[in-house]
């Protein structure tokens, strides 16, 4: 079943009274459970393309559908539910509060609304930060902790609402390559639970992690590789199959 | 260069320049205005007081007079310049008819005088001594402005009809705080209306040096002369023209000393958020090699430039305002004639407001000094790692909601940017509730009680003269069998001599009776209740040199007698020279009673008073309330004038200081706000975590006002009233005004400012801060 899907999605940006398309009709749907990656050179419309598909930024033509709802008809306060509850996400950058420390920024948004059992919350976040290997650091302020640990604590974050898909936008990008695959492993086992994680990024060796590659060129899909599951070594091997479909697009 | 720098800055942020100006601008133009008022009023009562010839030394006397004396005195006495005697003719309100209604519930002592030979004269509102024409009046000013006589109007006094040709100035009674009022009328019309009332006699002196003054009221005591009535001296003149719009100029400078420390802070802000966005730019212009000096240059530039456009703009719109408050000075004192020390002043005050801000900015600046390039190129930044709240945690809060604790948890993380605010929110508080509350405790029955007069529902003054005796005794046994009178009782004055340390002999008048029914505010000590036991006016006390628990030898039927001294009051009436005590004395006649009583029904007061009115014909029967009204009635109206205007200041900054916050705020917090709503917080959320900023701020800051203008405000006030003679003083809170509608007031401007103020935070783009 789809757990997301677009159809024929179009975005424009204005640039002055220069008009940039971005997504040109662009079609895609995912399954529940997968394990996917937006892959393509920097600029071609994977964020763009992620955005749309959370429902983060609007769209000018076309559908999309969460979950069975479509998106582009939802309110900014629907959205804003739809997020907190159902969506997680991880940024490239640190995107959290100075003023929180790491457990209270992890607990923050499944805080809207259960208030009542912070005590459970806390308990789940702290299991989750076990799980990442940061749960010494739950009291730590996050200028107190390495990019690596934050992009960890980042991940926490969008696993406490118990989501259905999680989105990241690059979220290794800021990383050594050591730690980018560290967090690829936590990525992948919170997949293999069943959560649909859909990745964007223009690295082959973060895009061969992932079971479901689609390229990406000045704004459409021009392709699409799937691979097996991830056994552990196989990794060079994907990443000659991601490289020679890049290589065959021209990207 | 700096120029083209400065005026790109300006045209940047346009809106916080605009604020910054905007405070300067009220700064000066409260500074301006006061300097108008201060300069305008002590030069018309200087030239009022000129102009007039007014007394250096009045006694008021009722009964007998030996006028052969006083002409002797006055010859032989070394200091008198001039001399002379003026009679007041005192009728009563009821006779005295203006254009159709009698002053029958006029306080004032109410009389008719013609124009004096020599000295103290009465003005026309053109500063000229009136010549009244036989069948015209002039009626003092006052009655005017209260709308109780018009040019042209018939005034009918004992059968005698007069015109109104026109209105008086009086250097020594136009006060409300001066009980008498002069009506002036030809010598040949005050002979035809004699018969209408008593006459009264008011003794004066002009002196040759005004600096003898202390020496010629001892050398008229040690005589013995006539002495049955208020004492006024040329200072005590000055003061009752200076006080009740002395009392505005005090609140405004008060309100402006305010209103820069506002500009202050939001100078500061600015200016250290300004230098946070810049910091970079300042590592870069340090970096390439830029001395801190120009750069201050710079920033005292822009700042030079927002101080004098906001000073000349303060001046300009002063001209609006000054007419409005300099209407009752000139109305009762008239015009200025010191133009030049009104410009004077005002470019002083000008000046100081820009040297002040000029000053406080370099003081700012001194923080780039600090700065170092690469500290500013690597962090962008000034300040260390954010540094939060430690003890409030999301992980360990139940019972908040969310947005509340992000609000609260800000507010506490962030101190120093909110610490402007809250000053602001502080200051705003004081200023809107200490005039309230000097408002109140003025207007309030018992503030009397601070000024020499016992608090009771009516006042019944019986006059000096023969049958004073009986007349006491006639009220006092009405009162006791009323029974709508709960109670009263009698005071009455006696002359009588105190001896000093030196032998030298002095004239004080005491009130005897029971002074703890309709007991006063003591300053020091308490009421007299043993008969040897005395209390003395702030002003006594000062000139007998005596404290509480001295003693003090008082000649009482023919002995001399140690009385000790139980307490010291504030005192304004009978020229603020007073004193009480409980023993009793038949050995002096009384100068005059005053029977005070209160009713079981204060509903009913006012038809009680009418009844007395009629009864005891002989007295003036006053409610306290027309008392107060009538006395302080100026003062009172100044205050809530005053009071008016600083609530409406205070929450026009409070609007302006909690939107420019709010924006720049907004302007600061894009990344966190974006963050929130990619997490799911709504744009309600979000406007509710502002909302709760501003309130937790808010409601710290009326706390904190609240307590400071009930320590500090009270001080200050206490200080400014005790300059017109209450020496103890003790705020009266109006608990709804001071605690419900003011904290009301404050928090719904704030909340509407701050919800207007953070509108935008809902249309920060998400993917514009977060995206890749
Ligand atoms: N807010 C925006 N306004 C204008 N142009 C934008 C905006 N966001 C992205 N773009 C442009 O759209 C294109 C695609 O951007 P993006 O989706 O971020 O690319 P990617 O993530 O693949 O690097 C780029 O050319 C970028 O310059
Ligand atoms: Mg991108």
């Amino acid at each position: 079943m789809n757990i997301v899907s677009g159809e024929q999605i179009a975005k424009t940006f204005q640039v002055g009274k220069e008009q940039h398309p971005v997504l040109l009709d662009v079609s895609v749907a995912i399954n529940q459970g997968e394990f996917i990656s937006i892959m393509g050179p920097s600029g071609c419309g994977k964020s763009t393309l992620l955005y749309a598909l959370s429902g983060m930024d609007s769209i000018d033509q076309g559908q999309v559908i969460f979950d069975g709802m479509d998106l582009t008809t939802l309110s900014d306060k629907e959205l804003a539910d739809l997020r907190r509850t159902k969506m997680g996400f991880v940024f490239q950058q640190p995107t959290f509060l100075k003023s929180l420390n790491i457990l209270d920024n992890i607990l923050l948004p499944a805080m809207r609304d259960g208030r009542k059992n912070v005590r459970a919350l806390t308990e789940r976040a702290l299991q989750i930060m076990n799980k990442m290997g940061i749960a010494d650091l739950a009291k730590r302020d996050i200028t107190q902790v390495s990019g690596g640990q934050l992009q960890r604590a980042g991940i926490c974050r969008a696993l406490i609402s118990n989501p259905q898909v999680i989105f990241g936008d690059e979220p290794t990008g800021a990383l050594n390559s050591t730690s980018a695959q560290e967090i690829m492993d936590l990525l992948a086992s919170i997949n293999s639970e069943g959560t649909t994680v859909m990745l964007v990024t223009h690295d082959p060796k973060i895009a061969a992690r992932t079971e479901r590659i689609l390229f990406m060129s000045d704004g459409a899909i021009v392709n699409e590789l799937r691979l097996p599951r991830f056994t552990g070594a196989d990794l060079d091997d994907r990443m000659v199959k991601v490289v020679s479909t890049m290589q065959k697009i021209g990207i | 260069m700096y120029w083209k720098i400065v005026r790109n800055d300006m045209a940047n942020s346009k809106l916080i320049t605009g604020m910054t100006m905007l405070f300067v601008a009220v700064a000066a133009l409260l500074v301006t205005l006061s300097a108008v008022l201060i300069v305008h009023l002590t030069s018309a009562i200087d030239t009022l007081m000129k102009q007039a010839e007014t007394s250096h030394f009045l006694q008021m006397h009722a009964g007998e007079i030996d006028q052969v004396r006083l002409t002797e005195f006055a010859e032989q006495n070394k200091y008198v310049d001039e001399y002379q005697m003026n009679e007041f003719l005192n009728v009563e309100g009821t006779k005295i008819n203006i254009a159709g209604t009698t002053l029958a519930h006029s306080v004032q002592d109410n009389g008719f005088s013609t124009q004096s030979e020599k000295f103290d004269y009465l003005l026309d509102l053109d500063g000229h001594v009136i010549e009244v024409a036989n069948g015209d009046i002039y009626v003092p000013v006052s009655y005017w402005k209260d709308g109780i006589a018009d040019l042209g109007d018939t005034v009918i006094v004992q059968d005698q009809t007069f015109t109104i040709a026109g209105f008086l100035r009086d250097s020594q009674m136009n006060s409300m705080l001066a009980s008498s009022k002069r009506f002036l009328v030809s010598e040949q019309d005050y002979a035809a209306i004699q018969e209408a009332g008593t006459v009264e006699y008011l003794i004066e002196f002009r002196l040759k040096n005004l600096a003898d003054l202390k020496n010629f009221e001892e050398a008229y005591t040690s005589a013995g002369l006539e002495a049955n009535g208020p004492t006024i001296t040329y200072k005590l003149f000055q003061m009752l023209n200076a006080i009740s719009d002395g009392l505005m100029i005090a609140v405004i400078l008060l309100i402006s000393v305010l209103v820069v420390a506002i500009a202050f802070m939001c100078i500061r802000f600015t200016l250290l958020t300004k230098i946070e966005e810049d910091t970079r730019e300042i590592g870069v212009m340090k970096a390439i090699g830029l001395r801190v000096a120009d750069i201050q240059k710079m920033y005292l530039a822009k700042y030079g430039v927002i101080a004098v456009i906001g000073c000349m703009l303060g001046f300009a719109c002063s001209f609006f305002l000054r007419d409005i408050l300099l209407e009752n000075i000139r109305l009762f004192m008239g015009e200025t004639d010191k133009v030049s020390l009104i410009w004077l002043f005002t470019g002083l005050g000008l000046l100081l407001v820009f040297i002040v801000i000029m000053g406080y900015v370099q003081s700012v600046l001194k923080q780039f000094r600090k700065l170092s390039a690469t500290q500013a190129l690597r962090f962008g930044t000034m300040q260390g790692k954010g540094q939060h709240a430690k003890l409030l945690n999301l992980s360990a809060n139940k019972r908040l909601p969310i947005n509340l604790f992000l609000g609260i948890k800000d507010v506490l993380s962030r101190k120093t940017l909110y610490a402007t605010m809250l000053a602001v929110l502080v200051l705003a508080t004081f200023i809107i509730i200490v005039p309230q509350n000097l408002h109140n405790t003025i207007a309030a029955k018992s503030f009397i009680t601070y000024m020499g007069i016992g608090n009771s529902d009516i006042r019944i003054d019986i006059p000096q003269g023969k049958q004073n005796e009986q007349q006491v005794s006639a009220v006092m046994d009405r009162l006791e069998h009323d029974t709508a009178i709960k109670n009263y009782t009698v005071l009455t004055t006696k002359k009588f001599t105190t001896i000093a340390e030196d032998g030298t002999a002095q004239n004080l008048k005491i009130e005897l009776g029971d002074h703890t029914i309709f007991p006063l505010e003591y300053a020091h000590g308490e009421a007299p209740v043993a008969p040897n036991e005395v209390a003395l006016s702030v002003l006594n006390a000062e000139e007998l040199q005596k404290k509480v628990g001295d003693s003090l030898a008082v000649v009482i039927n023919g002995q001399k007698k140690n009385l000790r001294i139980s307490g010291i009051y504030s005192d304004i009436t009978n020229g603020g020279k007073t004193a009480k005590a409980a023993f009793s004395d038949h050995s002096t006649d009384s100068m005059w009673s005053v029977v005070y009583s209160t009713m079981a029904d204060p509903s009913l007061v006012a038809d009680k008073r009418a009844e007395y009115a009629k009864t005891f014909s002989f007295a003036k029967v006053s409610g306290i309330d027309d008392y107060i009204y009538q006395t302080f009635g100026t003062t009172i109206h100044a205050i809530e004038k005053a009071a008016r205007a600083a609530l409406v200041i205070a929450l026009l900054l409070c609007v302006l200081v909690t939107l420019l916050f709010m924006n720049m705020l907004i302007a600061k917090d894009q990344a966190p706000i974006a963050i929130m709503k990619a997490l799911g917080f709504t744009n309600v959320d979000i406007a509710t975590q502002y909302a709760a900023r501003s309130i937790f701020v808010l409601l710290l800051a009326i706390s904190m006002g609240t307590l400071l203008a009930n320590t500090l405000g009270e001080y200050l006030t206490s200080t400014v009233i005790a300059s017109f003679g209450a020496a103890s003083f003790d705020f009266m809170i109006n608990p709804l005004a001071a605690y419900v509608f003011c904290p009301l007031a404050l928090t719904s401007v704030v909340l509407l400012a701050t919800l207007f103020g953070t509108s935008r935070a809902g249309q920060v783009k998400i993917i514009e801060h977060i995206k890749e």
